[in-house]
């Protein structure tokens, strides 16, 4: 028998902080194409709507669904009005600037709707409600809407890219990439910490139902088809071999943050003593032919373990699997196999 | 009781890869726009709208009925989002009929779309994280259980995936045009998630679909025979627990049953004249059969092996050519939806299945777990004998 509770070895757990984060393409379509591309080229495009020009342009009448087709493209400013500010005294990284600068409702002249950007006024005492401010070009505009700013003042800007103005016909903006993401950060649940914590001493913990006595490993933390929650006292713990239930062999999507190139197989296993299966295991050293159904496995823990020295990098309150920081590989146990039958139930 | 709800417009863009040629805005409004053409009325008509897609990170869009709100039309109206993962499409047609059945509005349209190569549905549904194992890594070793449980021959899945595709031979939205695919191209495809091949999975399409539905009272507003909506079902059930039928999820079982006895239809096979099933992975067509109570266990595959699923057969199943050759996920299930609706207003062009009068429409989501389906009518009291 291991020890394991209140063991001194027992692995710290990190709290949960992770960014999803993707690339993701924008079509920019007949209207916010050209807008775009004006951003970059140094003019700015409303639609006219009807007897009011609207800016940022959009692609129909925004009080009835009409469609605008992209002859109602206008040019509008490059100075304006604004209509109302708001003054960010500590900018983050994701902002245009790195000093403190102003977020404002602009009315371009020519337009009748305000465009939302940056002005870079120095400072909050230089903002007004009513101030003229005007565009400010970048030279080196990529097509998208932090290619300008404003700036107090009716000045007229300089066009962008001075030393590109010769440039034949500059290819219009048809799609943008922005990489959009959120950190993610929450405290790892109880009944999840005490998972985890034990397998970085060799123990597979889960919890016995306390309405119908299954077993469920990973637990949730609640038995969602009886609806009754699972506290410290329904921890049990199982053994670290069981039947292989379901799997399949993965043809790695190559996407954004994939890092796997080779097939594999991702199996799910019913562990003895458990009644739901641990999900997602990689297996890559048993030949997908010998692999079915019905096999029995045992785990090898691997020597971070032994020696205390788990490192649990990427926990979540999730997952259904077993964490790779504590397993080596599964071995066939050479027992002969379970009846699929028999395991059919368990094949999620 | 509810009151009578009829599809009186039918809306498709064209299913592509990339439309690269339009913006999300205008990829939902060409959809829409030429639903409310179908129906000869305007935004102006409309009393509330519906909007369904897949989960946001799909094109990391976040709410977006928010900001899809104007370009629908919906200034000064309601507007409403339905998520219920692949199924919602489905979902979202229902829950917008469910808007007319129940008086609160007169005429409701329903938008539902994709725009998958804004994104990466696999990096989506892997949470974002590297070792993913995507849809058809989840729903191969169900479609083995069903093989090992059925006995079924393997050709059955090369049979399906070719059908659907010879049938979007017929179907200009379609997004796959595979002229020359056959029993041998399919089997000879790269092997993606054991037995499914390249070629028996469906694509990764951009796209849009909607419908205008309306009361009985505005039905004669528009030229097109109404499609009326004798019922629909929605059912759900957790994705893992002890005990779960994953082959044949009993929600599917209870969805088919608890639709079937709102319509009033006590044998599907002979009642039922046309179905457009979700079947993304060729071998759901012979699971979905069992599943919905169509077929009895184990005998799905033989409908499937005589010919009962084609075009010509007695129990045609996706004449449009289905999610096999089209798939804007969030718009899939209603395309289903909307293509039973096109069978029984004999508007489905060359993929028409002669008098047809009863057709059911079906989606499924997430691990298998979530279904929509629905069965319309040319007739607003069809008798089944």
């Amino acid at each position: 028998m291991r020890l394991w509770w209140n063991q001194p070895r027992m692995a710290e757990l990190p709290e949960i902080d992770f960014t999803l984060e993707y690339p993701y393409t924008r079509t920019t379509g007949p209207i916010i194409g050209p807008f775009l591309t004006g951003l970059r080229d140094g003019r700015i495009l409303g639609t006219r709507v009807g007897d009011r020009v609207v800016c940022p342009p959009v692609e129909y009448d925004p009080a009835t669904g009409a469609t605008i087709g992209p002859e109602h493209l206008v040019e509008v400013g490059p100075a304006g009005t604004v209509d109302a500010w708001t003054w960010v005294a500590e900018p983050t990284s994701k902002h245009p600037f790195d000093h403190p600068f102003a977020f404002a409702q602009i009315k371009l002249d020519g337009a009748d709707t305000t465009m939302l950007h940056a002005v870079d006024a120095g400072s909050i005492e230089k903002m007004t409600t009513g101030m003229r401010v005007v565009v400010r070009y970048h030279d080196d505009g990529l097509g998208t809407i932090t290619d300008v700013h404003f700036v107090p003042g009716d000045v007229p800007p300089a066009m962008p890219r001075p030393a590109a103005a010769g440039d034949a016909d500059p290819e219009p903006v048809a799609i943008t990439e922005h990489l959009i993401g959120v950190r993610i950060r929450e405290p790892l649940q109880p009944h999840r910490r005490r998972f985890l914590q034990g397998l970085s001493v060799g123990r597979i913990l889960g919890q016995r139902s306390p309405a119908d006595g299954k077993i469920h490993v990973p637990s949730r933390g609640y038995d969602a088809i009886n609806r009754v929650p699972m506290t410290e006292a329904d921890d049990v713990e199982v053994a670290d071999r069981g039947t292989v239930t379901s799997f399949t062999e993965i043809t790695p999507v190559q996407y954004h943050g994939q890092t796997e190139t080779e097939p594999y197989i991702r199996c799910s296993i019913l562990l003895d003593g458990a009644d739901t299966t641990i999900g997602g295991i990689d297996i890559r050293d048993i030949p997908i032919d010998e692999f079915r159904v019905g096999l029995r496995l045992q785990m090898i823990w691997n020597d971070a373990v032994g020696r205390g020295e788990v490192r649990f990098d990427d926990v979540d309150n999730r997952s259904y699997g077993l964490t790779e920081a504590v397993y080596e590989r599964w071995e066939p146990t050479g027992e002969p196999d379970v009846d699929p039958e028999l395991v059919k139930e368990h094949n999620f | 009781m509810a009151r009578p709800c009829a599809v009186v417009g039918i809306g498709q863009t064209q299913y592509k890869r990339r439309r690269d040629d339009l913006s999300l805005d205008g990829l939902v409004r060409e959809a829409a726009l030429r639903a409310l053409d179908d129906a000869q009325i305007t935004f102006a008509d409309i009393d509330a709208i519906v909007l369904g897609k897949a989960p946001d990170a799909l094109e990391g869009v976040i709410m977006p009925e928010l900001s899809l709100a104007d370009a629908l039309g919906a200034v000064g109206k309601p507007i409403h989002r339905v998520h219920t993962a692949g199924s919602v499409g489905a979902s979202t047609a229902i829950s917008a009929a469910v808007l007319v059945e129940s008086g609160r509005y007169d005429t409701v349209l329903t938008v539902t779309y994709e725009k998958q190569s804004e994104g990466n549905a696999t990096w989506a549904l892997s949470g974002g994280k590297s070792g993913g194992q995507g849809a058809g890594g989840t729903f191969a070793p169900w479609i083995r259980e069903y093989i090992r449980r059925s006995q079924a021959p393997e050709h059955i899945g090369w049979m399906v995936a070719v059908k659907d595709r010879r049938n979007a031979l017929k179907n200009p939205y379609a997004h796959l045009h595979l002229e020359d695919i056959s029993i041998e191209t399919v089997r000879e495809s790269p092997m993606l998630w054991d037995p499914l091949h390249f070629l028996e999975s469906c694509p990764s399409s951009d796209g849009a679909a909607a419908m205008v539905m309306c009361a009985q009272d505005k039905v004669s507003r528009s030229p097109h025979p109404p499609a009326w909506v004798l019922g629909h079902a929605k059912r759900t059930e957790f994705s893992s627990f002890p005990g779960r039928d994953t082959v044949k999820p009993q929600a599917g079982v209870d969805c088919a049953a608890a639709l079937y006895r709102e319509v009033g239809i006590t044998d599907p096979r002979r009642q039922i004249d046309v179905a457009e099933l979700y079947v993304p992975f060729s071998w759901y067509e012979p699971m979905w059969l069992e599943g919905h109570l169509i077929a009895e266990e184990g005998e799905g595959w033989k409908m499937t092996d005589e010919g009962a699923t084609a075009l010509t057969g007695d129990f045609p199943v996706n004449c449009s050519g289905g999610v096999l050759s089209s798939n804007p996920i969030g718009a899939s299930g209603m395309i289903r939806c909307l293509e039973a609706a096109n069978q029984v207003r004999g508007t489905a062009g060359d993929y028409q299945v002669d008098g047809a009068k009863v057709a059911l429409g079906h989606a499924y989501g997430g691990a298998a777990q979530y279904f929509a389906m629905w069965i319309v009518s040319s007739e607003q009291q069809p008798e089944f004998n």
